[in-house]
């Protein structure tokens, strides 16, 4: 098995060891597990990648792959494949993984599942998994019959490898294609997101959202109160991003992000159909609503209903005090 | 510029999802196929580059069964695309997204020099990979998560922003290029009546499922099997919170995150 290394800022993304942690589960005691890195020179990345649970990591260094996109790298990555001749190649369902897996797909001749929540343990024949479609109102048992399979794990949803004591051995290797291929696209810059301080919205394991309820976007504050009092992501509803109260960026449902935290705070949102299909799938949802009627409340686990200008401050004030600060 | 959309279509976003007698996949019996979520994003783009580009044209193409596809290409065309084909295939195959993209890539055919976009996953199975396996396929470089393209004049060059982890992506490139589309800043169009009425008019152009399978040969079936479509169990509606204050209510909620839902931390 073949597990793709992605890093951020130079560090280890947290789905990647998720994803070591299904290798290790699905293959059983005796599979041997590489980790690829293909990417800028990241010594300290490629060190943890190393020391994540792998049997050993193959790692193919060049400066100018820091301004291309997934798509200049997948030829490398598909050539490392055929050599290395997996059965099965697990990538974290991050944007990167996701843009990745379908390139592999064609280059590499593999079946290919994104979103993938349950992968059954290897055995002779298609290899069977689970994940959630339609915005996670519907679960699909799909059967990958080919001898190949590209899957990218949905973040958060396995529980993640244990880290080794000892580094697997890298080997490193100078890259043999075009890093910028003529006419790729290049990176020029990066703007860290505004919820740059917290996790971000697509991987935090906790979520608080904020709807028209807030009012006005000055409200919106007492929100994002609450998002840091619990080191959650900030999302919002169309109505706010709409409004530009807050980036697009921030917007959940449908047209805007999916998202699946283990909790799911929703605050003045009444709950149309369009924001339900991107959080649905949350493991806990908790509302606050001043509408008791509210359709939010009809998915939601748990719920109060009242001034939310009262309810959430006091929220935000009881999580500071039993997490002690 | 020649643009080329590809759109898939879904059921629209009220649908009540059902099994099929299989129990493998969507009944689509009675159901709304509409052109929809990224996808609608994909072509309002495609309207805007060609809106500000001169002598650039719009194709839209879509790969599905009648008579879905064929209402959710005319919905794109009286959108303002300039030419539509549909890539027919029976409405018993359950094509995955590489099949899609296959039979999208031959649709194209020839060397192609110009910008495909796309939503950057369905509205339906959600799997954001056909962007990355069309690029594959037409052998040019290929992104997802994007939005705001502009094309420069001067250089020929797209630029674009990529929203993703932890931030914003500026990217640049030349053509060719498939891009997959997350959402539009702006509200998509709607479709003014008299282009509506006209569009039932316009001429689709149609490749038989027949041509599609002797061009592809044995790359003509999927490489994914769905074997089962579930319904999460209802939601029964959530524990309400009786309280006597607001900070009564909060610790309450605390405790039953803690004690009973166990997530929080």
């Amino acid at each position: 098995m073949v597990v793709v290394a992605e890093l951020r800022d130079g560090r280890l993304v947290e789905p990647v060891r998720e994803a070591i942690g299904v290798a290790r589960s699905i293959g059983g005691a005796g599979a041997t597990v590489i980790g690829v890195y293909v990417g800028p020179p990241a010594s300290e990345g490629v060190g943890e990648f190393s020391r994540a649970g792998l049997d050993r990591v193959v790692a193919v260094e060049g400066e100018p792959f820091a301004r291309t996109t997934s798509s200049a790298r997948a030829r490398t990555v598909a050539e490392l494949l055929r050599e290395l001749a997996p059965r099965v190649v697990l990538l974290a369902g991050t944007s990167e993984g996701r843009d990745l897996a379908g390139r592999l797909a064609v280059e590499w001749e593999a079946g290919v599942a994104t979103n993938v929540t349950a992968v059954e343990p290897l055995a002779p024949g298609p290899i069977q998994l689970t994940r959630p479609i339609f915005g996670g109102r519907a679960t699909q048992g799909l059967e990958l019959p080919g001898e190949r399979a590209v899957l990218a794990l949905r973040p958060h949803t396995f529980p993640p490898a244990a880290a080794s004591a000892d580094a697997a051995p890298v080997e490193r290797r100078a890259p043999t294609l075009p890093q910028v291929p003529v006419g790729a696209p290049t990176m020029t810059g990066f703007t860290a997101s505004a919820t740059g301080r917290g996790p971000d919205l697509a991987e935090a394991s906790i979520v608080v959202s904020g709807g028209r309820g807030v009012k006005t976007p000055e409200n919106f504050a007492i929100v994002e109160a609450l998002a840091e009092s619990l080191g959650a992501a900030v999302g919002a509803s169309r109505a706010v991003t709409d409004a530009g109260w807050r980036p697009s960026s921030l917007q959940v449902g449908q047209t805007g992000k999916s998202v699946s935290p283990q909790l799911y705070i929703a605050i003045g949102i009444s709950g149309a159909i369009q924001h339900l299909v991107g959080m649905v799938s949350s493991r806990v949802i908790v509302a606050i609503n001043s509408d008791a009627q509210a359709p939010i409340f009809k998915v939601a686990d748990y719920g109060i209903a009242g001034d939310l200008f009262q309810l959430v401050p006091a929220l935000t004030a009881e999580v500071r005090r039993v997490r002690g600060r | 510029m020649e643009i080329v959309v590809a759109v898939k279509p879904v059921p629209e976003a009220e649908t009540r999802l059902r099994p099929d007698a299989s129990h493998a996949s969507l009944d689509p019996e009675g159901v709304k196929f509409v052109l929809a979520g990224y996808d609608e994003s994909a072509v309002e783009q495609a309207l805007l580059l060609k809106e500000s580009t001169v002598g650039s044209r719009v194709r839209v193409l879509s790969f599905g069964p009648a008579p879905r596809t064929e209402e959710v290409l005319r919905a794109a065309v009286a959108l303002g695309c300039d030419s539509a084909t549909w890539v027919e295939h029976p409405s018993d195959l359950l094509p995955d997204a590489v099949l899609s993209a296959r039979c999208i890539a031959t649709a194209i055919a020839g060397p192609f020099s110009g910008l495909v976009l796309c939503g950057r996953q369905s509205g339906d199975e959600e799997g954001g990979i056909f962007a990355g396996a069309l690029g594959a396929l037409l052998k040019v470089p290929s992104l997802g998560y994007a939005t705001n393209l502009r094309w420069k004049e001067p250089r020929g060059q797209l630029t674009l922003q990529r929203s993703i982890e932890g931030g914003l992506e500026e990217v640049e490139s030349s053509l060719p290029l498939v891009v997959g589309l997350q959402q539009a800043w702006n509200d998509p169009r709607t479709a003014k009546l008299p282009n509506i009425l006209k569009s039932r008019k316009a001429a689709i152009e149609k490749i038989p499922w027949e041509a599609t399978v002797a061009t592809l040969g044995p790359h003509a079936i999927p490489g994914t099997v769905r074997r089962t479509f579930r319904l999460p169990p209802p939601r029964t509606g959530a524990k309400m919170i009786r309280y006597d204050s607001p900070q009564d209510a909060a610790a309450q909620l605390v405790r039953l995150l803690r004690e009973e839902a166990k997530v929080f931390p």
